[in-house]
């Protein structure tokens, strides 16, 4: 029993972060048809933050305040992915509009880019984050013991998905966003400037990438390919729960995380990832229609 | 006149000839002391990277379908290859690392590669049906685009961990190491014969498969790829079963990507799952990129072209800068140059010229 | 007026007169209603148009006879002329087109990149299959065929031309071509004026009445002039239903119809071609 638990735990665990990282590559590529390869670099852009952000505090901020530098890290992290997920968009993507295959090229070029001026800056090992000390441990219940950092972790995903709904669905920004999605020439007759939605979007899906790179840096080592590592599991998680549905991709982003975990429990980890690769080839011969059709009155787009 | 516009008309062949030639005239180099061993094993590894472009720039370039897991077939064909070479090495005793990793006997999976044709076919018979079976059922679907390049990209980075948690079968992060050629040694001055045969061999196969593909895209087959990729609904009402097409050209782009990378561990002397990866896989497709997508001479020149530079510029302190390059101008290249470097030479430098003497002759018009 | 009877088994004794009969046709598209217990029998050789207000469902009725969308209830069968019947709903694309449907789409679709000749040869009657594409060549017949097409929708010097850089109705008429060269038997056109100058639209009317000598003709059409001259039998359809059948002259006079269409329905006037 307690066995199940904790395989219910890491699998919510894993799926929130797994969510935070895939609710950024939904929300661009619904708005603009854009895959964004380097969505992984982001995350470690994030977690590089974080790194700098502890080594600031050790430096210049008394001991006593020292956990706190999570918090400035969280802040630090979401502006510096989500600046420069604005400068991305504004120099590269908003020449791509509608060129799906084309942007996740160039997208991916960007990503090589990135990847070494991390191993340029920081060198190819990895580097080490210590946990604040409120993370360091966890609450036992009944044999079953919960580390504080992955609590924290799956309260921080709920707070930020709540923050994106408010914002979305109660924001002046956030109906606009939804008109672009919905119908981008309506929306610009009724004079919503659809570059700047593109731009503030793409940005605010970069920001999550970056809180994400944050509490994966709870996690373990970061290097630069710590943002590869998670990004596969996004990217099929937002082709599983229907491309540009929010919901699809919190269901998506879940099955993703539940089933990965529950298959270690008896197998090696990486023979999990292939299982539920096919898992998912095959959910796909099932159920391709609403991720994948489009009504329109000419043949091909 | 007549043999001018037979020349402009065949341009992409002839430019791969020429390739063929300077390629061929490689070996005579090295005897004569003006080309390095080295370099002239790195040759014949870019002559494999030609190779998997063909391939590649089959599936992407004329289909329109972006594979960003080619480097799974490749690595596919080169373990295949490797194994062979492994057991030619121990004498088909049991390997190192299969005792470290615990085992006492030969595995089962290793048996037929005690044998050379066995070792071939399954080089291009396992690549080819895990092609065919992913593709059934990812192209039956409807699976294209970008989903279709998570889903490729997926494969690879399963296969890869796969292969890493499977160490005492394929010596995990490892890979297959100090390995010959299949026709020994080919490094020193006393193995200089063997190398050339071998870079012969390679040779030979890049122009036989160029002028298979070559034959393809020149025939309806070609046509019909073209007009998948410009428009695939169009194509099912004109009567094909398009999926099953794409499944075609995408076993055939794997098993081209095998062979490649059979021939890449013959002059590598090692696989490891590192080409295995997804940046491989992209790697790859920015040779494409770069060199010309939709022709053939096009991915072999970017596979040369990018590869070449890599190795000139990738030895001391440019080792980083190279990375900064690569990425960057893929990202040009996408951005402005869709044709890369022919479509330039081909479309984009005459536009420029003509607008140029459009202008100049207008000018003139106007003043006279 | 001949409205078909209701019933859920085909009566396939009329298959001497009719070529293609849609039975109890429904299309519910998330909650929206489409078509509902559409009932239409098209006779061999003429040339049936289904006109109607934008949402009537005449396109969708097309994509549902071709496989493009499923029908939520109901069934098509097609009678080849010396075959035995052949139930459409249900199959694949590519099969039904190989049965013999053809379909042009409203917006032209043509391969861009490859020459009006190579546009045509692809679309050949027969030899779909991947083998046969690598080493079957097309026959003197099939380039004799294919110039005869060219030539009636004045495309023949333009055969190495690429499809891309004709001008609009140019190849919407290529399109036709296409389709002709396929031999079918039943040929499907959405709006094969739109786009279209008059000398054109009439050029594209004679070339209807003259293709109909050898295959049935379906048309989707706004323009009602172009109606007019070309049309054997109309189906009017209206918020998916289908409200009236018959001669063009007997459905214009029909009340509902002009109702309908006169703006007291809320559709809109015939001659409107807003897409």
């Amino acid at each position: 029993m307690s066995q199940v638990i904790n395989t219910l735990f890491n699998g919510l665990s894993l799926s929130s972060i797994i969510l935070l990282t895939s609710l950024g590559l939904a929300i661009t590529f619904g708005l603009m048809r854009v895959i964004n390869m380097a969505h992984g670099e982001f995350v470690m852009v994030g977690a590089y933050i974080t790194y700098v952000v502890q080594q600031l505090f050790v430096k210049y901020v008394p001991q006593s305040l020292f956990s706190l530098y999570y918090f400035a890290a969280l802040i630090a992290a979401f502006l510096a992915a989500a600046i420069l997920g604005c400068l991305l968009e504004k120099v590269v993507i908003s020449r791509l509009y509608g060129r799906e295959i084309d942007s996740l090229l160039a997208t991916s070029g960007i990503s090589l880019v990135l990847q070494q001026a991390a191993r340029s800056i920081f060198g190819s090992q990895g580097v080490n984050v210590n946990a604040p000390s409120f993370l360091t441990g966890g609450l036992s219940v009944g044999g079953v013991t919960f580390s504080y950092n992955r609590i924290f972790i799956i309260l921080l995903v709920a707070v930020t998905m709540a923050a994106m709904w408010f914002v979305i669905y109660r924001t002046n920004f956030g109906s606009q966003m939804r008109a672009v999605m919905q119908n981008r020439p309506m929306a610009q007759c009724l004079g919503i400037n659809s570059r700047r939605v593109d731009n503030l979007t793409f940005g605010l899906g970069s920001g999550l990438a970056g809180i994400a790179g944050c509490s994966v840096a709870l996690l373990g080592s970061i290097d630069s390919t710590v943002g590869q590592s998670y990004i596969v599991n996004s990217f099929i998680a937002v082709v599983l729960g229907g491309v540009g549905k929010l919901a699809g991709t919190v269901l998506g982003s879940g099955i993703i995380g539940f089933a990965g975990i529950t298959i270690e429990r008896f197998m090696s980890s990486s023979i999990a990832k292939a299982l539920v690769l096919i898992l998912i080839i095959v959910f796909l011969q099932k159920k391709p229609q609403g991720l994948f059709t489009i009504r329109s009155r000419s043949l091909d787009e | 006149m007549k043999i001018v516009e037979k020349c402009k008309q065949n341009i992409n062949h002839i430019c791969f000839g020429l390739i063929a030639v300077a390629l061929a005239i490689v070996p005579p180099l090295i005897s004569a002391g003006s080309v390095s061993t080295p370099t002239g094993i790195f040759l014949g590894k870019c002559i494999a990277f030609a190779i998997v472009a063909i391939g590649l720039d089959l599936i992407w370039g004329y289909t329109g379908i972006l594979s960003l897991g080619h480097g799974l077939y490749f690595a596919l064909g080169g373990y295949a290859m490797a194994m062979y070479l492994k057991l030619s090495a121990t004498g088909g005793k049991i390997t190192e690392f299969m005792h470290t990793g615990g085992l006492t006997e030969l595995p089962l999976i290793w048996e037929p590669f005690n044998n050379l044709p066995a070792a071939i076919a399954l080089m291009i018979i396992v690549p080819g049906l895990l092609a065919g079976i992913v593709g059934y059922f990812i192209f039956k679907n409807r699976v294209k685009g970008v989903y279709f390049s998570i889903i490729s990209q997926a494969l690879t980075w399963a296969a890869y961990s796969v292969f890493i948690a499977l160490s005492p079968y394929t010596n995990g992060n490892v890979g297959i190491t100090e390995i010959k050629s299949v026709l020994g040694s080919i490094r020193g001055g006393a193995n200089q014969g063997n190398l050339f045969t071998l870079f012969y061999i390679a040779l030979g196969v890049l122009i036989l498969i160029y002028a298979l593909s070559a034959y393809l895209v020149s025939t309806k087959f070609g046509k019909l790829l073209v007009a998948i990729r410009d428009g695939e609904n169009r194509t099912y009402f004109s009567g094909y079963k398009v999926s099953r097409y794409k499944n075609f050209v995408y076993v055939l782009s794997a098993v081209i990507a095998a062979v490649a990378g059979a021939i890449f561990v013959n002059f590598n002397g090692s696989i490891t799952p590192s080409q295995m990866t997804i940046s491989y896989s992209i790697t790859m497709v920015i040779w494409v990129a770069i060199g010309g997508r939709g022709t053939l001479v096009g991915a072999v020149l970017g596979a040369f072209i990018m590869n070449l530079c890599e190795y000139n510029l990738s030895s001391g302190a440019l080792a980083e800068v190279w990375q900064y390059i690569i990425g960057g101008i893929f990202c040009i290249a996408i951005l402005f140059f869709k044709g890369g470097i022919v479509g330039l030479f081909k479309e984009q430098i005459p536009a420029r010229i003509r607008k140029l003497t459009n202008r100049r002759s207008k000018e003139g018009a106007e003043n006279g | 007026m001949a409205r078909p009877m209701l019933g859920l088994v085909p009566d396939h004794r009329t298959q001497d007169i009719n070529v293609l009969k849609i039975n109890g046709i429904s299309v519910v598209f998330d909650g929206f209603s489409a078509l509902s217990e559409v009932n239409v029998e098209v006779r061999r050789n003429t040339v049936h148009f289904f006109i109607g207000p934008n949402g009537a469902g005449k396109t969708t009725l097309l994509d549902i006879i071709c496989a493009k969308t499923k029908p939520t209830s109901g069934t098509v069968y097609f009678y080849p002329k010396s075959r035995s019947p052949v139930r459409l709903t249900g199959m694949k694309e590519h099969s039904i087109v190989n049965e013999g449907v053809a379909r042009k789409f409203q917006v032209p679709s043509v391969f861009v990149n490859l020459t009006v000749l190579e546009n045509m040869i692809l679309s050949l009657k027969g030899h779909k299959g991947v083998l046969d594409s690598i080493f079957h060549r097309p026959e003197n017949d099939d380039f004799d065929d294919i110039d005869r097409i060219l030539e009636r929708v004045d495309l023949r010097e333009r055969k190495q031309v690429k499809a891309g850089s004709l001008a609009h109705g140019e190849k919407q008429w290529l399109e036709i071509a296409m389709q002709l060269v396929q031999k079918p038997e039943i040929i499907m056109l959405d709006e094969p004026a739109a786009g279209m100058g008059k000398p054109e639209t009439e050029k594209t009317g004679e070339i209807l009445r003259e293709i109909k000598k050898t295959c049935t003709v379906i048309v989707v059409e706004h323009d009602m002039e172009f109606v007019k001259q070309a049309a054997d039998t109309v189906t009017v359809l209206h918020e998916g239903k289908v409200l009236a059948e018959g001669a063009i002259d007997d459905v214009l006079a029909d009340q509902t119809v002009q109702a309908v269409y006169l703006g007291r329905g809320g559709g809109e006037p015939p001659q409107t071609n807003v897409n």
